[in-house]
């Protein structure tokens, strides 16, 4: 745990466009700074359902591509992150769900809903970032382990991950690094 | 309960059931033995010269060694362009490819349905080593860890000309050996190991803990209706 | 008089068939599980990872000029464009300024790859649909050309690379533009070679017509891109709606399905697509400009400045995006791969469902996916 993503300086960010949207129909989110001119909101996982519905079919902005959900292991937290493009527009936004992550181990997971009942292109990328990540999506049809075997033990990409070592891989683990 | 049927071939060993159509070569496999010092470089000669690849790609290198079966490499200039999709029929395995240990359980499954004479060569560093990949979680270390190796084919991936020079020296090989010795080295082989995939343990284990679990069951049920 | 045997009376059972990972048909090391009734498709369950490598992870433990060299394996058919994301993505992080002859070598060399990759799954996809040997030769035999003019800018035949955060690494020899202009002139020529034999061939015809229609709405629902989207008539590719580096002034037009997103028209685009590819390179080579080629220095301990960066571009299969996350260090925080297989192979259960079972590998073909870039 010794990297640290550099800190992110506070600064009262004006409210974007989606933010609005969102805004007006009922649903707080907090703006993060832009990267690459492309919205960067926080929203809290319980709201995170009723506002993807709202951005996939609302006639104002039709986000309805989503692009991919990648999890991010951060030393206090756990983020979810949603990469939304259009294919009708130029529009793009990005989504992020915070889990705090309370010493948590790494066999234990943090919770949020899913979105693959109505976004069924979300189906994988959840599956793939609990594999790796390790973030249980509720609700999810199908919630197995996606790219490594079924009866793996932790979530590799997690900072404290400790890699297995046995017949098939005993030579130094980190020769190269 | 009627006997399990006891089949015993001619020299008076136990067969398992599922073996017992099969013919036993003692007799042969004993002149075989004598005049394989005549035998073995004629059919050496024929055997290297039609080594049939099983078609294993996982990665890159399976690229590789199809451009090698295309008109620019032609690997049918060394009698290898038969690929074959099945284990049964093929004599070598190029492993094209990072094996992972995912996969490992089904290259397993794979190398023991080759019939004997096989040979293995292992394509590229992902397979020799675990190449770029060494220090991956998911990446087994080298695929001589699971299945013995003949030749190494060094390169990620190696190209099409390094095919070539493996099969021409596992040609080389194939040449210099005594069929009748290698016989005496090779281990007990069964025409099909089934693998359970998800677990990686031999079916028959499994098998036989269902059918264990299944006679206490019915056990227990009987000693109930006495009851 | 026997009964007579009718569908209404004959019972069938449904059945369960374990396809893969190791087939010949399947591209590498995809697992299907299908349950069959009789000969039709009733579930299936793609299951894949049988080539995790783990680039991810790869990524967050190598420093980012290691890291570059692994990139090209994330899809090894199409290696300059995993390495033109990346670059991308860690060039929107850094502010760092590709000069405009980095910047027309990489569309140079990307429209080079995309025909190499297309060659590729043209031939594949004839064997897919049962001509074994014979008709793979035609296309081989000229993406055997492009390797070669390849492995004469980059050292190898597959892995590049070439596109480094900043540029490219090496200016080819002007001999080398005149060989690429050599190809472009015969290629079309080329092209006609395998639409005459493939094309309106009445058995290509059977076999991919009206098979695997992939409707628009699902399409948008899984997030399907690239040429198999475009089959389905989306007029969707990101060199013309979010256009990146010099396809602004490139005039292109994008080809689109004509019919309703059958087999066929994913086969007809791909091959469109190769003409139109073969067309931008002649562009590039018209317009090269002088100059630099790199604006990064390219050193073991490379850094880029700290912050999150995406990037898409349009790989051969799709929208290839790259989401980096760095701290200021030489490594990556995080690296995720957003790969356009991943994405269009969660749509095949929908089109696999209700088809013959002979039909698996001629929709599975069209889609045209790499397994490593599904599995990382």
């Amino acid at each position: 745990m010794t990297e640290k993503p550099a800190e992110k300086t506070e600064v009262k960010l004006e409210i974007g466009r989606f933010g609005k949207f969102l805004q007006d129909n009922g649903i707080k989110s907090k703006r993060q700074s832009d990267s690459n001119n492309v919205e960067t909101i926080v929203i809290d996982a319980k709201d995170l359902e009723p506002a993807m519905r709202l951005l996939k079919t609302s006639s104002e902005t039709t986000l309805n591509f989503l692009l991919c959900v990648s999890g991010v292991d951060y030393a206090d937290k756990i983020d979810s992150v949603y990469h939304l493009w259009s294919y009708e527009h130029n529009d793009a936004l990005v989504i992020k769900v915070e889990l705090p992550k309370n010493n948590m181990t790494n066999t234990q997971t943090p919770c949020m809903s899913s979105i693959s009942n109505f976004w069924p292109a979300a189906n994988w990328h959840e599956r793939e970032t609990y594999d790796l990540v390790g973030i249980r999506y509720l609700k999810h049809p199908y919630l197995r382990r996606i790219l490594n075997p079924w009866d793996w033990e932790g979530h590799p990409l997690r900072r404290d991950y400790k890699q297995l070592i046995d017949a098939l891989n005993d030579k130094n683990p980190h020769s190269f690094r | 309960m009627n006997e399990p049927l006891k089949i015993l071939n001619q020299s008076n060993e136990l067969v398992s059931p599922e073996l017992s159509d099969t013919v036993t070569l003692t007799t042969l496999d004993k002149a075989i033995d004598m005049l394989s010092t005549i035998v073995s470089p004629i059919a050496n000669l024929a055997r290297s010269n039609s080594v049939w690849p099983l078609t294993f790609g996982t990665s890159c290198c399976a690229i590789e060694m199809m451009c090698v079966g295309m008109s620019a490499f032609d690997i049918s200039r060394f009698g290898s362009e038969v690929f074959r999709a099945t284990p049964r029929q093929a004599d070598l395995i190029l492993t094209a490819g990072t094996i992972t240990r995912k996969m490992a359980s089904a290259l397993i499954t794979l190398y023991e349905q080759l019939p004997e004479p096989k040979y293995v060569i292992a394509m590229g560093a992902c397979t020799i080593t675990g190449g770029m990949f060494n220090d991956s979680y998911s990446v087994v270390q080298g695929v001589d860890r699971l299945i013995p190796v003949d030749v190494y084919l060094p390169g990620c991936p190696p190209r099409p000309e390094a095919i070539l020079d493996a099969l021409l020296k596992l040609q080389q090989k194939i040449r210099t050996e005594n069929y009748a010795k290698r016989r005496l080295k090779g281990y007990d082989q069964r025409p099909v190991r089934y693998v359970d995939y998800d677990s990686g343990r031999p079916m028959e284990d499994l098998l036989a803990m269902a059918m264990e679990e299944t006679k206490e069951v019915l056990t227990k049920q009987d000693n109930d209706n006495t009851k | 008089m026997a009964t007579e045997l009718t569908t209404t009376n004959l019972k069938t059972d449904e059945m369960i068939i374990n396809m893969g990972p190791q087939h010949p048909a399947t591209h590498g090391v995809l697992r299907l599980i299908l349950k069959l009734d009789g000969e039709i498709v009733r579930h299936v369950e793609p299951v894949i990872g049988h080539l995790h490598r783990a680039q991810e992870w790869q990524g967050q433990n190598r420093t980012l000029f290691q890291y570059q060299a692994l990139i090209d394996r994330v899809d090894y058919l199409s290696g300059m464009f995993t390495s033109l994301a990346f670059a991308h993505a860690c060039e929107q992080i850094d502010g760092c300024e590709v000069p405009p002859r980095a910047q027309y070598l990489r569309a140079l060399v990307c429209e080079m790859n995309r025909i190499s990759s297309h060659l590729l799954w043209l031939g594949t996809f004839l064997i897919d649909l049962g001509a074994l040997f014979g008709f793979p030769f035609y296309p081989f035999r000229e993406r055997e050309k492009l390797l070669d003019l390849f492995e004469e800018i980059a050292g190898q035949r597959m892995m590049f690379n070439y596109i480094r955060i900043g540029g490219v690494i090496r200016d080819p020899k002007p001999t080398w533009f005149e060989k690429v202009r050599k190809f472009t002139q015969e290629f079309p020529d080329r092209i006609d070679e395998y639409e005459a034999i493939v094309t309106q061939n009445p058995i290509v015809l059977k076999r991919t017509k009206d098979v695997g229609i992939l409707d628009k709405q699902v399409a948008f629902d899984y997030g399907v891109s690239g040429p198999s989207l475009r089959g389905s008539g989306v007029n969707y590719d990101l060199r013309k709606v979010r256009p990146y580096g010099i396809y602004p002034d490139l005039n292109f037009d994008v080809p689109l399905g004509q019919n309703k997103g059958d087999t066929w028209d994913r086969y007809m685009c791909r091959i469109l697509e190769m003409r139109q590819s073969n067309e931008l390179i002649k562009q590039c080579l018209d317009k090269m400009p002088e100059g630099e080629i790199l604006g990064k220095k390219q050193i073991a301990g490379l850094r880029i400045k700290a912050g999150e960066g995406f990037s898409a571009i349009e790989s051969p299969r799709g929208v290839l995006g790259c989401y980096v996350i760095s701290n200021g260090s030489d490594k990556a925080y995080r690296i995720k791969w957003r790969n356009p297989s991943f994405c269009n192979l969660a749509v095949l259960p929908s089109l696999l469902i209700g088809r013959p079972i002979s039909d698996i590998m001629a929709i599975f073909g069209s889609i045209d996916v790499i397994l490593p870039d599904v599995d990382r």
